[in-house]
């Protein structure tokens, strides 16, 4: 085999915690950046033989734009038997972290793909959120990636975020609309449990205003020329993010740092959180296992084929466990063929239709 | 246990309205005559299953013997023997009255007659009982004794100064009850000499014994393991045991004339011995069975599907089991398109179908489904000949059918004044037909024959709702008439679907099938296309609603991190479907919407 050509590093350093934010982040505590980096190392010797050439790689975190040029220039050039020519290098940006210097240096560092985390451009927004950046910083700092010679920028939005009407949605698709990036990530906002949103009470806004939302930025994206490739994702054609279509693939990837997870030939682990017991660790981890038989795996592969707007695969996905109701999807136009694909119709609902395929027992 | 003679012997019963205190009484008379002593006194002896505790209901009838020496220095033998107390019941109870001379009529101080207290009391001075009226629970702060004396006395036809008037829980009053019963209930008149006659009053079945029956000895004894010979059915066994209940079972060989005991039979399907039947001895039988005897038929039926379908063999064993117990409970596998494979059950009526669906449900933790609950309809067909119906999917096509009957019950209701224009409104929306009025006490007692199906439905919960809970209702069943019914056929997505459907009344069919859309309507969750919901009358659509298509149902972001918890999400979200959803057709329906059309509530019938 060629080994696995997804490599995922997690980057957990954060100035502090956003409000909806369940990530494994540490805040603070950015002097055991360069010790956590080690281990980070560590952890890749130690799974190098897993590795193939790489194709892509997803630096997240947290805020791996805290850990600034210098280290992830020593991680990249860590990477064994290294990067293919082509090789996408994402890396996750906060707005206030960054400076046109600063992005500069990624860039020449070896990232080719900014995903800046925006959120939202309204400034009551970004406060019920407790972002710690400014709207202005976030423009400035999508206007400076835009000019910093990335292949590909991204941007972060989210929609049902607590006191967002359709007006605030409006504003934020005219912003992107005027800052065009490659691609756009637009998620719905989740209540995370055990986050500040949660803890305060807050209501996800009602299903009517959410679907209404939600095709709304699909309908102007499409409209503004993005491919609406993922339930979520959003991109110029050929700007598609190619590490996230690994996963959607269900490709093999290998995740390093704190929290991380992996799944390589039918095996899942995840790396336990905490950085200090990481770090001392020194790229041995404690991890927890999961054991995934094809009949998971077949699952998993439907579960994520389904949030793609490309076709069907049924010799890669195998056979679903409800053939019959393939034509029940068809009578109610939520199933195209030739190719065979879920319609634009049934993307909206394509969780309803996973039920109907599948069963999840 | 020693027998006393013919003399001493006192074979009673208490009758009262639920709640008015018969088993706490019980369970004073036992005590008082050290029958259970103190310490080992459980809280309402009789009443052996934990349900019925809870539901404050006797379903079973047992005999308890006590020993009491009453004033005038005599041992008396005192049989108390017990009864159901629920309308459901009405027959066994009847068979109760019959193995008694007397009955203590208890009714509560505090609230007065009831609609069940008129019901026994009528039943009992049918079965010719002395009745000795007693009023419990004075020491109540709201207890009314001297007005609701006057009315008891009225009711019985005596003097209000001989109304008992006791404590249950304090003990007050409790001896006088006992010299009443030893005084004035007479003893049994059998003929000791004549060939054995025994009135099965009740029977149990014991796990490890078989069937036991509850037996009043009327003429000649039983005497040792002899052969008995039910006059009824024709079935022949042989005695195991004979005994008493203390309430413990205690053998005694024998049952002399006029006492009331048990007999162990070792048969194992309580569906062979009847409730009302007569024994005799094979070797010496009587010529004439003792009279009353009545089979008892199911009044409601519904299916019964396991919300899994893969319960359907723990469901039959469950209904296996409860049957040994309860000989009333009828059922047959039944198979919905709908609801997959389930079991048609009959029901002595809608108590007991409640029983009987929280049994299956707790003690056999299963997930039901229960349709809308059904009468037994008798249809003539254009053929000429009667066919009895009892699911909706059984009705032949409206051409062959030349008429159909349906069951009517009479109801008797007692409601305080103010409540007369609701009740008689509500039973005039279920299609009563007004048979009379009398005021008792300060209440009206309204009677009405009703289809016995629009009491099936939420009738009672209805007349409880517009009368603040003052009514109380009892009924007894009054025949077949003629009605124009028609079968109501509900939709969903185009297809009908059988366990929604049901036989209304022509007059009626508009107004429930769009309030039965409507309902839908609301019980059905979006879906991943519409749902359009009709209901229908012999193909003709009379009413239709939609439940509209979701608009968006996508699991939010999903990265590398994130698959094994959104594949648990989805495992979840299947589980949660799989409790609550039936798939019908292409629709995935809530169980609550298959109680949906037993609700028909204020509007159900009146906006026509
Ligand atoms: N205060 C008072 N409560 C009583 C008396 N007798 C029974 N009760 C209560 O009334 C309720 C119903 O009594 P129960 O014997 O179960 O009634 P049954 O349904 O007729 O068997 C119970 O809560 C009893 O404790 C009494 O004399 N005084
Ligand atoms: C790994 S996260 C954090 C990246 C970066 N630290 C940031 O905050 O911009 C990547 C993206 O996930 C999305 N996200 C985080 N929490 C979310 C939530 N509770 N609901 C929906 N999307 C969320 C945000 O859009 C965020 O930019
Ligand atoms: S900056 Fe990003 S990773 Fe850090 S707490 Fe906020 S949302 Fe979470």
């Amino acid at each position: 085999m060629t080994g696995v050509r997804h490599l995922y590093a997690h980057l957990p350093f954060c100035s502090s915690r956003c409000g909806y934010c369940a990530f494994v982040v540490e805040t603070g505590g950015l002097d055991r950046r360069d010790a956590y980096l080690d281990a980070v190392i560590a952890e890749l010797d130690a799974q190098e033989q897993k590795l193939g050439e790489l194709d892509t790689v997803y630096l997240g975190g947290g805020t791996p734009s805290l850990m600034r040029a210098r280290r992830i220039g020593r991680l990249l050039e860590s990477i064994h038997p290294g990067l293919a020519a082509d090789a996408e290098v994402s890396m996750e940006i906060n707005p206030e972290t960054v400076d046109h210097a600063a992005l500069r240096a990624f860039r020449a560092a070896g990232v080719t793909r900014a995903s800046i985390g925006v959120q939202s451009f309204q400034p009551h927004l970004l406060a019920a959120l407790d972002r710690g950046a400014s709207a202005e910083q976030a423009r400035a700092a999508v206007e400076c990636a835009q000019d910093a010679g990335f292949e590909s920028v991204s941007i972060d939005l989210l929609f049902g975020v607590p006191g967002q009407t359709p007006a605030d949605l409006e504003a934020d698709i005219a912003v992107v609309r005027e800052l065009s990036p490659e691609h756009v990530s637009w998620y719905e906002l989740e209540i995370k449990p055990g986050t500040a949103l949660e803890r305060i009470g807050t209501l996800p806004p009602d299903e009517d205003a959410s679907a209404e939302a939600y095709r709304r930025v699909v309908d102007v994206l499409e409209d503004a020329g993005y491919r609406w490739y993922e339930t979520a994702n959003f991109a110029r054609p050929g700007f598609e993010c190619r590490h996230s279509l690994g996963y959607w693939h269900a490709h093999d990837y290998l995740g390093i740092g704190v929290g991380a997870v992996s799944t390589v030939e039918g095996r899942r682990w995840r790396n336990a959180s905490g950085v200090d017991a990481y770090v001392a660790a020194a790229g041995q981890p404690s991890q927890t296992n999961e054991d995934l038989d094809e009949d998971l795996r077949r699952r998993e592969r439907w579960m994520l084929a389904l949030r793609l707007e490309e076709p069907i695969d049924i010799a890669r996905l195998g056979e679903p466990d409800h053939p019959e109701n393939f034509d029940l999807l068809r009578t109610h136009g939520l199933l195209d063929d030739e190719p065979l694909a879920l319609s634009r119709e049934g993307r909206f609902v394509q969780n309803s239709v996973l039920h109907r395929l599948m069963e999840y027992a | 246990m020693n027998s006393v003679n013919q003399e001493h012997i006192r074979n009673f019963c208490i009758i009262a309205h639920i709640d008015h205190g018969k088993s706490t009484l019980a369970d004073r008379i036992l005590q008082l005559t050290n029958t259970v002593d103190e310490r080992e006194m459980r809280e309402q002896v009789l009443d052996s299953m934990d349900l019925e505790r809870e539901r404050g209901i006797t379903i079973k009838a047992q005999a308890v013997r006590v020993l009491y020496t009453a004033y005038d220095g005599q041992q008396y033998q005192l049989n108390l023997i017990d009864t159901p107390g629920h309308v459901d019941f009405s027959y066994e109870v009847s068979r109760s009255l019959a193995a008694c001379e007397g009955a203590l009529l208890v009714v509560d101080a505090s609230q007065g007659i009831e609609a069940q207290t008129l019901a026994n009391t009528y039943l009992a001075l049918e079965a010719d009982l002395e009745l000795i009226p007693v009023l419990n629970k004075i020491d109540l702060p709201a207890a009314e004794p001297e007005l609701h004396a006057r009315a008891i006395a009225e009711l019985v036809g005596e003097d209000p100064a001989s109304v008992l008037k006791i404590s249950a829980k304090t003990g007050v009053g409790i001896e006088e009850v006992l010299e009443s019963i030893v005084t004035f209930v007479p003893p049994p008149t059998g003929d000791a000499e004549a060939p054995t006659r025994a009135l099965i009053f009740d029977s149990v079945y014991d796990q490890y014994r078989g069937v036991v029956v509850f037996v009043r000895v009327v003429d000649g004894a039983l005497d040792g393991k002899v052969n008995l010979r039910a006059m009824q059915t024709g079935l022949t066994f042989d005695a195991e045991e004979l005994g008493v209940m203390t309430p413990e079972m205690v053998p005694t060989g024998s049952l002399k004339t006029g006492e009331s005991g048990y007999i162990v039979t070792g048969l194992k399907d309580l569906g062979e011995l009847r409730v009302g039947d007569t024994l005799t001895l094979s070797s010496n039988q009587a010529e004439e069975a003792l009279p009353g005897y009545r089979e008892v038929k199911p009044m409601v039926f519904c299916g019964l599907f396991p919300v899994d379908g893969d319960d359907y063999p723990a469901l039959r064993d469950a209904l296996e089991k409860l049957s040994l117990n309860d000989a009333s409970l009828v059922w047959e596998p039944e198979t919905s398109q709908a609801l997959g494979f389930g079991f048609r059950c009959g029901f002595l009526g809608l108590l007991h179908m409640d029983i009987v669906r929280e049994r299956l449900e707790r003690e056999y933790d299963l997930d039901l489904l229960a349709t809308t609950p059904n009468v037994q309809y008798q249809v003539t067909t254009t053929r000429g000949d009667m066919k009895p119906v009892t699911s909706p999917g059984d009705l032949p096509a409206p051409t062959e059918i030349e008429f159909i009957e349906e069951p009517y019950v009479r109801c008797t209701i007692l409601v305080p004044k103010d409540y007369v224009g609701a009740v008689m409104g509500l039973c005039q929306d279920r299609r009563g037909v007004y048979v009379g009025m009398e005021a008792i006490e300060q209440r009206q007692q309204i009677s009405y024959d009703l289809p016995l199906a629009e009491v099936v439905l939420d009738f009672f919960d209805q007349l409880k709702s517009r009368t603040r809970g003052y009514a109380s209702l009892d009924y007894e069943l009054a025949g077949f008439r003629e009605s124009p019914l028609v079968k109501l056929d509900v939709l969903l997505a185009g297809e009908p679907v059988d366990a929604l459907s049901m036989i209304v009344h022509r007059e009626l069919a508009y107004a429930r099938g769009k309030h039965l859309v409507e309902r839908l309507r609301e019980t059905i969750p979006r879906q991943m296309f519409e749902v359009p919901i009709q209901a229908a009358i012999g193909g003709k659509i009379i009413a239709r609603e939609t439940v509209k298509a979701k608009r968006k149902d996508v699991l939010a972001k999903c990265y590398g991190g994130d698959v094994s918890r959104k594949r648990k999400l989805l495992e979840r979200q299947k589980e949660g479907k799989k409790k609550r959803m039936k798939h019908v057709g292409s629709v995935e329906v809530p169980q609550e919407a298959f109680l949906a059309v037993l609700e028909f509530g204020d509007d159900g019938n009146s906006d026509k």
